[in-house]
């Protein structure tokens, strides 16, 4: 699915529920044209900036971090994470990247629980 | 598994199911007046900061780093809620200083067959302790160790503070068969900062402030439902503002506005309602504490401002509880 099909069928099933769903409602609360975002849905327009991704992420309660791999962008937390360490963190997701998702969820840091 | 990501505890159980995921934040919130009334929903004002206990070992009291658990800051008097996200049915134990807040007995990590927990996500949100059918008194941050928190009130010690939690997620094959059922789910203040402090009164405990509508749910699943053997548990230790400064060197959020100020200024308050689902009784040693503003009327305390809410927002499931001050 590519990134203008699956914001379209965000915004489509919200816009069965909740008629401030159009194209012309959304991109006015998101912060750019209509025709913009019209074209950006149908794939005539590559995906926009990672602000304007993120601020359609909000507004259709996505995912930012899911919709900036669709549109082929790294965030830029995720890039200052890296670079602050690119060796360490490149061979870190090299060896994660056929990892099931359950292992990927035991090196996330967890709450410790001690003795009470 | 327990994460703790954007200041919310987000308990993950992979092992029973993926979907089985519960956010916990703690909002901070407008304290209420105890002047015999019972006082509508404050509204959620922004979540606290939370912080894990192990990134400041050498300047947090030692015994925390036993508890393990992560902290946040409160002002004296604050109040809090905790907000509950999450499609997957949990069983949701909570304590104040080890005191149950449905029963007001000792903590137990076990789920009691006289039920001492909530379920969400039925349980949408708790304001305080479970005192009346359909009434609770507000938590409120007070310093251990000058017996006014719930443990203190029903133990004479001071001895844990804080909040607790345990989560239990429902049995994977009871939650497939739900979800066949139904398709999918998943589709469908201005009260003065303490001048000093010393190392006993940076820890803060929840004592029982105003009366609030609020019902704590039965459950209804039963208790055969939940996977008593996969549960998670987090102490929340809850650290005086001032101090919260010297440990972290972060600065805690502001004060909240006085509840005569949000309600003088119209915000709208709060009410909750589920037809389908019926309330638990109160608990009797929960019903015999007695409220700060009672306490600290015995020692000289002004009241707080009555307030008369005005406005009030009736809200169901998936609704916002947030006020806009």
């Amino acid at each position: 699915m590519t990134y203008g099909s699956y914001i379209r069928e965000a915004r489509e099933r919200r816009y069965g529920e909740d008629r401030s769903f159009s194209v012309r409602k959304v991109a006015q609360r998101v912060g750019v044209e209509p025709a913009y975002l019209s074209k950006i849905e149908r794939d005539l327009a590559p995906p926009p900036s990672e602000a304007t991704t993120r601020r359609i992420a909000e507004e259709l309660s996505e995912d930012a971090d899911l919709l900036l791999a669709m549109s082929g962008k790294v965030s830029g937390d995720l890039q200052r994470i890296i670079l602050s360490r690119p060796l360490l963190f490149a061979e870190l997701i090299r060896q994660l990247r056929d990892a099931p998702d359950q292992a990927i969820l035991r090196i996330v840091r967890e709450v410790r629980d001690g003795a009470w | 598994m327990i994460e703790l990501r954007d200041n919310e505890l987000v308990f993950r159980f992979p092992e029973v199911h993926r979907d089985a995921v519960l956010s916990v934040n703690f909002q901070r919130t407008l304290r209420i007046p105890d002047d015999g009334t019972a006082h509508f929903l404050p509204p959620g004002l922004g979540s606290f900061p939370l912080h894990h206990v192990d990134d400041y070992r050498e300047t947090t009291p030692s015994k925390w780093a036993v508890h393990g658990g992560v902290f946040f800051p409160m002002h004296q008097s604050e109040a809090t809620w905790l907000d509950f996200e999450g499609d997957y049915p949990m069983a949701v134990k909570v304590g104040a200083g080890k005191i149950n807040a449905v029963t007001g007995r000792q903590w137990r990590n076990r789920l009691a067959k006289l039920q001492d927990y909530l379920v969400t996500p039925d349980q949408p949100w708790l304001d305080g302790f479970n005192v009346r059918k359909g009434m609770i008194r507000q938590f409120v941050a007070m310093p251990l160790g000058e017996g006014y928190t719930a443990e203190e009130q029903l133990t004479g010690k001071a001895e844990h503070g804080g909040i607790q939690l345990a989560v239990y997620p429902m049995k994977a094959s009871l939650y497939e068969e739900m979800i066949n059922r139904r398709g999918s789910i998943c589709e469908e203040a201005g009260y003065p900062i303490m001048a000093s402090y010393s190392q006993a009164t940076q820890e803060m405990g929840l004592a029982p402030g105003g009366l609030m509508r609020q019902e704590i749910y039965e459950d209804h699943y039963g208790i055969d439902t939940w996977e008593t053997e996969a549960f998670s548990r987090c102490f929340v230790h809850i650290l005086n503002s001032v101090a919260f400064f010297n440990v972290t060197g972060q600065s805690p959020p502001l004060r909240p506005p006085t509840a005569w100020e949000y309600t003088k200024a119209g915000l709208p308050w709060f009410d909750y309602f589920d037809a389908e689902l019926t309330a638990l009784e109160g608990a009797k040693e929960l019903a015999r504490l007695e409220s700060v503003e009672v306490m600290e009327g015995r020692r000289g305390g002004l009241p707080m401002p009555t307030i008369r809410e005005a406005l009030v927002r009736r809200i169901g499931r998936d609704r916002v509880r947030e006020g806009a001050f």
